[in-house]
């Protein structure tokens, strides 16, 4: 391992405790929030923003920008934390969540800059990102477009109209982020409809998968620099990963899935969590 | 209606090819606007034959994607589509189009406003042997309860050509509802000016005016003509757009003709009849009545005979002026 390798992994480290402590900043200003899934995906969105998505957060409409969907909505907190570090966003807005005309609610608003589209209600993302693929490949743009899916949403149906028809499209341009923190608002996923065995699913489908630990970021990495898994499939990257992941109290706790964030949760947390970037 | 003035005019391709049906004019737009611009693309959801759009397939296989029978995926991918600069046209069953992929035609099509145009084929009871799953007489009142979207129900074939090409202007989502196989009497001019938003008057009068739309245009204007006959003057406006809604042309037949009747092949709450209803207990009471369907899932049968079951027709149109101006 070069150092500059082991100091890009660190530098997205920080990436991600930066993305975690902001969402803690951001739920406690709102008073509550979906702290777990946004923890979960932090690791993930950092290498997305820092490492693996060609952008310009002064240019957000830059037409050959790669393109991100945020299809579990409610982690917004999260990508609102990523598009503030990248600079798509002011850090101010980070203390509007949930606030009166603010342009960060609970789910992503296309109006906000960095934004693709507008997501909340579940399963909507991977076929919305199918037609962002099929735009590239229709205007011979070299675009890639990833697609963040959570795990309790893979129980919409939608989501396997969609994954027909990206592996009938051949999109290997496409690649989708399973967020697989295995724990729904109500209870773990396995209890209340499993999705396993899921790989297996989603290759009969069609798609090339991985699967890595979510947390690990040189793991991360390391995948994302692998796409395409496949030149004629779409990638499915299934990353595993701890609801809550940073704070010990609400790590694998369903109760975390949208919770009161108190200024006595808020100071536990934060200290737990350590000084970042 | 209007054939007689146009027997010299020599029909073009579109009109010929269309043979009176809108399902059909709207395929041959989308082929139109294709060669028009390079970002239109269409998507069909196993619906090819249903719009005509076989001949367009072969000539441009790469400019149509096939969702298959998948309403919710086309219409993610429609959206998706539209944020990169496509313009895609989707091609749908109306009562499918509509309810099974509503939440994607609100969050990714209407909230998020992109440029999508929805073709919907089979609207109102064109399929009232297929029963109640196939009935589309609710479409209008949802689509009107979207922000962002433009409603329109061309009134024949003809129509339906003007207004498909009439979405290459918008900057948001648009529904157009479309007929099925069989012929819809012509009613508008072959070149008849259209403009999205304003009402077609097709014929003058003072006494009492019929606002209808889609299917229902040919039977209130058969109900003008034979209500003429008893020295009732009936104006006719062809209420094409249903959003943006002509409040202009529906105050000013209020105030002129003092009674105002609605026609259209949808249940009467939520869509046209709603609509006007709306607007005039705001603006200007007037006194109404609405031609339209019941508060009830329909019955099977043939079309033109479940048609005369809910009164959609000029007997009932006319019947409706009638007992307005008793």
């Amino acid at each position: 391992m070069t150092s500059n390798y082991a100091a890009r992994i660190e530098a997205l480290r920080d990436d991600a405790l930066g993305i975690r402590r902001n969402v803690w900043r951001a739920l406690h200003g709102a008073g509550s929030g979906h702290m777990g899934g946004s923890c979960s995906a932090a690791d993930l969105l950092a290498a997305l923003y820092f490492n693996h998505l060609r952008l310009r957060p002064d240019e957000p409409d830059w037409p050959e920008r790669d393109r991100f969907v945020l299809s579990k909505g409610h982690a917004n907190a999260a990508l609102g934390a990523a598009l503030a570090r990248a600079g798509f966003i002011e850090d101010g807005v980070l203390d509007q969540f949930y606030a009166y005309q603010s342009s960060f609610g609970m789910h992503p608003d296309i109006k906000m800059p960095g934004v693709e589209m507008s997501t909340g209600g579940l399963g909507h993302g991977l076929s919305v990102a199918i037609g962002m693929a099929l735009g590239a490949r229709m205007q011979t743009k070299d675009f890639r477009t990833v697609v963040m899916l959570g795990d309790g949403e893979l129980q919409e149906g939608s989501n396997w109209e969609g994954a027909m028809a990206a592996a009938q499209f051949k999109l290997a341009n496409l690649t989708a982020i399973l967020d697989y923190n295995k724990i729904q608002q109500s209870g773990a996923v396995a209890e209340m409809q499993d999705l396993e065995p899921l790989a297996d699913k989603w290759r009969a489908f069609g798609w090339a998968v991985r699967e890595i630990d979510g947390h690990d970021m040189e793991a991360i990495v390391e995948a994302l620099d692998a796409l395409p898994f496949a030149t004629d499939k779409p990638s499915l990257l299934i990353a595993h990963t701890i609801k809550g992941k940073g704070v010990s109290f609400a790590e694998g706790s369903f109760l975390w899935h949208n919770n009161l964030v108190t200024d006595d949760v808020y100071e536990k947390a934060m200290s737990e969590l350590g000084d970042g970037a | 209606m209007n054939d007689a003035m146009n027997k010299d005019v020599a029909r073009p391709e579109w009109e010929v090819k269309a043979e009176d049906q809108s399902r059909l004019a709207f395929g041959l737009a989308v082929g139109e606007l294709a060669g028009r611009d390079p970002k239109v693309v269409a998507i069909s959801a196993d619906t090819i034959d249903l719009f005509g759009l076989r001949g367009f397939l072969e000539r441009s296989p790469e400019r149509l994607i096939e969702a298959g029978i998948a309403e919710q995926s086309a219409m993610g991918m429609a959206a998706g589509l539209a944020t990169t600069g496509m313009r895609p046209i989707l091609c749908g069953y109306a009562p499918f189009i509509t309810t099974r992929s509503l939440e994607q035609l609100r969050n990714d099509v209407a909230y998020a406003n992109q440029r999508v145009v929805i073709g919907a084929a089979c609207g109102g009871i064109v399929l009232a042997m297929a029963g109640g799953t196939h009935h589309a007489v609710e479409d209008l009142a949802i689509m009107r309860n979207m922000p962002n979207m433009t409603v329109i129900a061309p009134a024949d074939a003809r129509q339906t050509w003007h207004a498909a090409l009439a979405t290459e202007q918008l900057d948001g989502p648009c529904y157009i509802r479309l007929g099925g196989k069989f012929a819809e009497p012509p009613v508008t001019a072959m070149d008849a000016d259209f403009q999205i938003g304003k009402a077609e008057q097709l014929r003058p009068g003072d006494d009492i005016t019929v606002i209808a739309c889609g299917a229902l245009v040919a039977p209130a204007l058969a109900a003008a003509e034979a209500l003429a006959a008893s020295g009732i003057n009936v104006r006719v406006l062809n209420m094409h757009t249903i959003k943006p809604l002509d409040t202009h042309a529906i105050l000013a037949a209020a105030a002129e003709t003092g009674a105002i009747v609605t026609a259209e092949e949808h249940r009467t709450t939520g869509g046209l009849g709603g609509a006007v209803a709306e607007l005039l207990a705001l603006e200007q009471p007037t006194p109404m009545r609405m031609v339209g369907m019941p508060d009830e899932f329909a019955i099977v049968g043939p079309t033109a005979r479940v048609r005369e079951h809910y009164g959609l027709s000029e007997a009932a149109i006319a019947a409706a002026c009638r007992d307005l101006l008793k």
